[in-house]
């Protein structure tokens, strides 16, 4: 009788895992390291979903900042606790620099082939999405448009704005621009950008800290991250992104890679591929508010032609500029020096 | 080691000021604590290892060994994010004290029980909602068109907001907040182990309550104020959150630097040095603190 008690769980649980069938409890997960809140939830939503539904494989994710997950990702070298990583452009090349990320075998990523040219990084990371930094401004607070990257220097913008002190490349290299340089020649804008030192309010170190300044009125004019003007103009905050006629906004692009050392390989070949595909490309524009990089992905119309939505070669070329990822991972460190000792200090 | 530090400690039991207050302690009690200080001794290592390798810009590889992260460390910028940590955490212990000691003394001397345990639950209130949570509202309160220059400006005082947020002012103001719990906690403790028959005695032999205060309950407070100006000291230096939110990136203390040293410009051997040299000043200051201050004390109280 016992015996027979016992029996029927038994079977029970065998009938269901045989129907469930063999993938829904053998696979392990795929494991994708990401950026914490609405990049997460979209990236889950958008492709780690239909990636289940198609293979089977579950997806979990590791969140955190850029710089905690390279962290991380270095001191579990060799044996990584992550499959894929999310990163920008330029982090990527830290990555890389460390043998942290795995060459890309261009074969098992046929939907690359469809990309803009920008997508292509480096031959072991590969941009999913472009934005820009670029101005953000409340039109309540700010009556004049501001229309180019020289309008923040007027007199009446005195401690008006406000910009990132964690990585003030954007900023660094717009003044160089303005002066006829470029990144690599940065040194030709920091005159300029010494001039700028009397309308700056705040630096911020986070996207939440950035919104929260444009949101308190602290700093009502930012340099900030296209995706976050976008957010601010949902939540129906009187905010207008500028797409400056002066020099573009500086393009940021936020890439995958397969880390070495991986036993999931043929999954995340998938998984990215999956996430290139001219469908997922539009619903990530739709989710993120961020620019597409299959060229035959269509932008919703309210998007068409805002800063960071490149749908052609013609707009990447005009619109935007983009920093050379090496230069900019080498450079950064005396940037950030230089703007610490000279911006942000009193 | 483990059996000396035992034999000490029951020396100093057997030599304590009461009566029966010694108590054996066996050398293996010892053991988790002597465990626990050699993991952090070894974390310490490696940290100040690190700050010997060389940095290659672009590049998470670190060269060889080199005193250079130390040497940069001279820049004005670094050496004025130390003094604005110690002017900052000097006058956060200060005005600390000055606001904590009042409510440390209701605390433990206070007659009417519901106003205890109400000054209790709002000293302890803090501590539920976290450093962010405090120092964001901070930021509502101090900010441009927060609630006290709203106030300002309405009440026709001034015209145009005061700048209190983004300044060492407003940070003082977050800091302050952030210690007062743990300040009032100490002194009250503190306090409470004042034996009040003698502050009767006092009394009792004339003095006001103003002079037994002074000359009574303050002097024999002043370990609990020692130990609780150590604390605040202490952990104010390592403040984070604080200076990050309320400072804008304008106001720049030790753990700021190392986190934009380390983590912001992918310099860990830089922010290792600077977290190295920040360790050791905490440890000097904090030491010459604890001494300067064991002099002023009363000779019965050394």
């Amino acid at each position: 009788m016992i015996a027979q008690r016992r029996s029927i769980p038994m079977l029970a649980a065998a009938l269901l895992l045989a129907a469930l069938g063999p993938r829904a409890w053998a696979a392990e997960p795929l494991v994708v390291s990401t950026w914490g809140g609405n990049w997460k939830d979209t990236i889950e939503r958008v492709v780690a979903k239909p990636f289940t539904q198609k293979t089977g494989i579950p997806v979990e994710f590791e969140v955190g900042g850029t710089l905690d997950r390279l962290a991380k990702a270095r001191v579990a070298k060799g044996q990584p606790l992550v499959d894929i990583t999310l990163t920008t452009s330029h982090v990527g090349r830290l990555y890389i620099s460390d043998g942290l990320f795995q060459k890309l075998d261009m074969a098992k990523l046929p939907n690359a082939r469809a990309l803009h040219k920008e997508a292509l990084r480096s031959d072991a990371h590969i941009g999913v999405w472009a934005y820009v930094y670029t101005i953000v401004y409340r039109t309540d607070q700010v009556k004049d448009e501001i229309a180019r990257w020289a309008d923040l220097w007027e007199a009446k913008y005195a401690r008006k704005i406000g910009m990132p002190d964690f990585d003030p490349s954007h900023i660094i290299t717009v003044s160089a621009l303005l002066e006829g340089g470029n990144e690599r020649d940065w040194q030709k804008g920091q005159e300029r950008l010494k001039r700028l030192k009397p309308n700056i309010a705040a630096f911020f170190s986070t996207d939440a800290q950035s919104q929260d300044l444009m949101k308190t009125g602290e700093a009502p004019i930012q340099v900030m991250l296209s995706v976050n003007g976008f957010h601010l103009q949902e939540q129906g905050l009187p905010v207008k992104l500028v797409t400056p006629k002066d020099v573009g906004g500086i393009v940021g692009i936020d890439t995958m890679a397969v880390m070495t050392g991986t036993k999931k390989a043929e999954a995340a070949y998938q998984f990215i591929n999956l996430a290139l595909s001219q469908e997922i490309q539009e619903q990530l524009v739709q989710g993120l508010k961020a620019g597409p990089f299959h060229t035959k992905a269509t932008v919703p119309a309210k998007l068409r032609g805002q800063p960071g939505i490149f749908t052609t070669p013609q707009e990447w070329k005009e619109r935007g500029y983009i920093m050379d990822d090496e230069v900019r991972a080498r450079t950064l460190p005396a940037w950030k020096e230089w703007f610490n000792a000279t911006i942000v200090a009193k | 080691m483990a059996g000396r530090a035992a034999e000490a400690l029951r020396a100093w039991g057997a030599a304590g000021p009461e009566e029966g207050r010694g108590m054996p302690v066996p050398a293996v009690c010892l053991a988790p604590a002597l465990l626990v200080m050699a993991v952090f001794a070894l974390a310490l290592g490696a940290l100040l290892r690190y700050s010997l390798f060389e940095f290659i810009p672009g590049s998470l590889r670190t060269g060889g060994i080199t005193a250079r992260n130390f040497r940069q460390l001279a820049a004005p910028q670094y050496l004025r994010a130390i003094w604005d940590t110690i002017l900052l955490s000097l006058a956060t212990t200060i005005l600390t004290l000055l606001a904590s000691y009042p409510v440390a003394y209701a605390l433990a001397r206070g007659r009417r029980g519901g106003l205890r345990s109400l000054l209790l639950v709002l000293t302890l209130a803090p501590f539920f909602t976290g450093a962010i949570v405090r120092t964001y509202a901070w930021i509502l309160v101090l900010g441009n068109s927060g609630f006290l220059n709203t106030l300002l400006v309405r009440a026709g005082l001034r015209e145009t907001p005061y700048q209190m947020l983004f300044t060492p002012q407003g940070v003082l103001v977050g800091l302050v907040h952030f210690s007062m719990p743990v300040m009032v906690l100490i002194l009250g403790a503190g306090i409470s182990h004042i034996d009040p028959t003698v502050e009767r005695a006092a009394a009792s032999l004339g003095a006001n309550p103003i002079r037994t205060f002074l000359r009574v309950t303050l002097p024999l407070s002043l370990p609990g104020v020692i130990s609780a100006c150590v604390v605040v000291f202490a952990w104010t230096f390592s403040a984070f959150p604080t200076p990050e939110l309320l400072g804008g990136g304008r106001v720049k203390m030790i753990a700021n630097v190392v986190k934009d040293l380390a983590l912001d410009s992918f310099n860990w051997p830089g922010g290792a040095a600077f977290a190295a040299l920040a360790l050791g000043t905490t440890f000097a200051l904090v030491a010459g603190f604890a001494r300067l201050i064991q002099r002023l004390q009363p000779a019965g109280h050394r």
